[in-house]
């Protein structure tokens, strides 16, 4: 059993304070006692972090933003979004962990959900997912190109790791709201061109 | 698209677009405070969503446009107003008082008897929220397996078990219960339940989005049941109700929830546009990409809706529509949130809002699993490609 199991001790408070705490970490390994500002002037750190930010909607009260015109430097931003990536990846993972476990207690027909071959291909892809994204990431010569694209295939797998927990994983106690707020890390980190730009990308397909 | 509908279904269409206009202020506070609703009973969006499926002798004024008068007891004309209202506010749609999907399940199964008692009560003065319970807390998607148990109690029955993400439950005055008489497929009933009814309890859960939908869980702790609650249960076999009777709801219901989906899918590229007319390269052809499949099923999904009027019920092609219908609202919300450039999700509220609404069509009636297996039966038989 894992720490997003229904029948665990933890609750989703305690794992969306774990996770803000793991935030403001990726923060300090780039600007050590500060925050990392975005190209588009957008820092997201814990509430406890960024006092004076506003509560990030739906951030589940344990995130804040503030948004200010200097974005921090390329070496900053660089180490922050592969901090940032990797703690993507290990929230996936939990989540991924998790939902094998509670597959294999819910039943139909007698037999665990995890028997059932379409919930292991969903299973599968989602760890594919992410055994390529860690290969990806070790690549020489990171660029914010590079980052873009995998947050991109994490949130797809998040996606359909979410999916494997039916209703649950849509619920506030559920792992639903963790993964959500990588994706708005990701949104806010994680793109290669400037604020007024979104023609460089073709959207998240 | 016009083209491909009948004049009556277009009037309706555009009346209901301009009931839809507005609702998204209503919408981001029922995010907020999912009782917000409360506040937005005067609503013409909320009168049409009371009078959906109500049949029109029961309405005091019904909806009447032009020559032609509506109760939405068609399926297209059901999709229709819905998909519009939900080009409005997916959210708000779900929040309203009246039928939803009680209604289908009572006028497929229930006897004169309890549909007029049912009418009468959705038609009455005050607004009446009601419920659709088939989900357990132990078996969502194996609905055959359900345990809530309906057991012999003198000259009537007791309900005991519970059910979890059903929609509204909380605040609903009544609403249909699927349990088990019986072992089997053949012994499972659709039951109308009062929610003031002693040993019902109703608690809502707090979830990531689509905060409107307002899902439930229900205890049934020796909740009383007469026989004339029990739907059909003096008119028609064990073998045409219950559990038949809930998939027949869902299939019926299935182009209505695609039009849900596909409402918030026009309504998330309609604001992509709004906000970024100038899009050109590789972000135009995303959108033009989107919009293509976003016509393709609506055109599509008329045309199952329009089939299932005509009394054709293709259960691997309802299940394919909703499938799609339910993947593009999800894509196309985090295509919108690349297209509007970095920190879009905390710059654009009403796009954070449906970025996480859009999430919720996977689960309703039923997963993209399911579905699929619905949609592989159709292939076998050589029923869903012609
Ligand atoms: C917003 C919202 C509104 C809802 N409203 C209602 C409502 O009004 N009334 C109501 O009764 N319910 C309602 N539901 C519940 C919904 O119908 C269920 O969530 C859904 O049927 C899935 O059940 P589950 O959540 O228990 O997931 P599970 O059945 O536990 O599924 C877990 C995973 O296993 C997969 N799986 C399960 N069985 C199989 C199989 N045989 N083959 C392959 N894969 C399988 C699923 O696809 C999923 O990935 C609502 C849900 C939501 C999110």
């Amino acid at each position: 059993m894992t720490a997003l199991d229904t029948g665990s001790p933890a609750t989703a408070a305690d794992r969306l304070a774990a996770f803000a705490g793991a935030l403001d970490d990726c923060h300090e390994r780039a600007v050590p006692g500060g925050v990392v500002v975005s190209p588009a002037g957008w820092a997201v750190a814990s509430v406890r972090r960024l006092g004076d930010g506003a509560p990030v909607p739906d951030g589940s009260g344990v995130l804040a933003a503030r948004h200010g015109p200097r974005a921090s430097d390329a070496a900053a931003l660089g180490t922050f979004r592969e901090a940032l990536l990797e703690l993507h990846r290990r929230t996936l993972r939990g989540v991924l962990d998790a939902a094998v476990a509670r597959l294999d207690r819910r039943e139909s027909e007698g037999v665990p959900l995890l028997g059932r071959q379409l919930v292991r291909g969903s299973v599968a892809d989602v760890a594919l997912a992410l055994s390529q994204a860690r290969d990806v990431l070790r690549l020489p010569r990171p660029t914010a190109g590079r980052h873009h694209r995998v947050h991109r295939e994490l949130v797809d797998a998040g996606r359909t790791a979410l999916k494997l927990y039916g209703a649950f994983g849509f619920t506030a106690e559920g792992p639903g709201g963790l993964l959500h707020l990588t994706e708005l890390l990701g949104d806010t980190y994680l793109y290669p061109e400037g604020p007024e730009d979104p023609e460089a990308e073709a959207g998240h397909e | 698209m016009s083209e491909l509908l009948p004049e009556r279904a277009v009037l309706l269409r555009d009346h209901v677009r301009e009931a839809a206009a507005g609702l998204r202020d209503a919408g981001m506070e029922i995010d907020r405070d999912p009782t917000a609703v409360d506040r937005w009973l005067h609503l013409p969006a909320v009168a049409l969503m009371r009078g959906c499926t109500v049949p029109v002798e029961y309405v005091s004024s019904p909806l009447r446009i032009g020559p032609y008068t509506y109760d939405m007891s068609s399926c297209l004309e059901h999709t229709l107003t819905i998909e519009e209202l939900s080009y409005g506010d997916a959210g708000f749609m779900l929040a309203c008082p009246g039928p939803l999907m009680s209604g289908v399940a009572v006028g497929a199964l229930g006897d004169d008897k309890q549909r007029h008692a049912y009418y009468q009560r959705l038609a009455g003065p005050e607004p009446t929220w009601t419920f659709f319970g088939l989900t357990e807390p132990g078996k969502g998607s194996a609905a055959a397996e359900l345990e809530t148990a309906l057991t012999p109690d003198g000259d009537g029955f007791r309900l005991d078990g519970a059910k979890r993400y059903v929609g509204n439950a909380a605040f609903a005055q009544l609403g249909v219960v699927f349990c088990r008489r019986a072992p089997g497929p053949l012994g499972i009933e659709a039951v109308l339940v009062d929610t003031e009814t002693p040993g019902f309890r109703a608690e809502p859960i707090p979830t990531v989005g689509m905060r409107g939908a307002r899902i439930s869980a229900i205890t049934l702790d020796n909740v009383r049941v007469e026989r004339e609650q029990i739907l059909g249960y003096d008119t028609l076999k064990p073998s045409r109700r219950g559990l038949v009777g809930a998939i027949r709801t869902l299939q019926r219901f299935r182009p209505v929830l695609a039009g849900t989906a596909l409402g918030l899918t026009r309504a998330v590229l309609d604001h992509v546009r709004a906000e970024r007319p100038a899009l050109a390269g590789a972000a135009r052809q995303c959108l033009d990409d989107l919009q293509d499949r976003l016509d393709a099923a609506r055109w599509h999904n008329y045309a199952i809706a329009s089939a299932i009027d005509a009394g054709e019920v293709r259960a691997d092609r309802i299940a394919a529509v909703k499938t799609r219908a339910a993947e593009l609202a999800e894509r196309a919300t985090l295509a919108a949130a690349g297209l509007l450039g970095p920190g879009a999700l905390l710059r654009d509220p009403w796009l954070h809002k449906v970025y996480r609404d859009a999430r919720a069509f996977e689960f309703m009636e039923g997963t993209g699993h399911i579905q699929r297996l619905a949609v592989f039966q159709g292939v076998a038989k050589g029923t869903f490609l012609p």
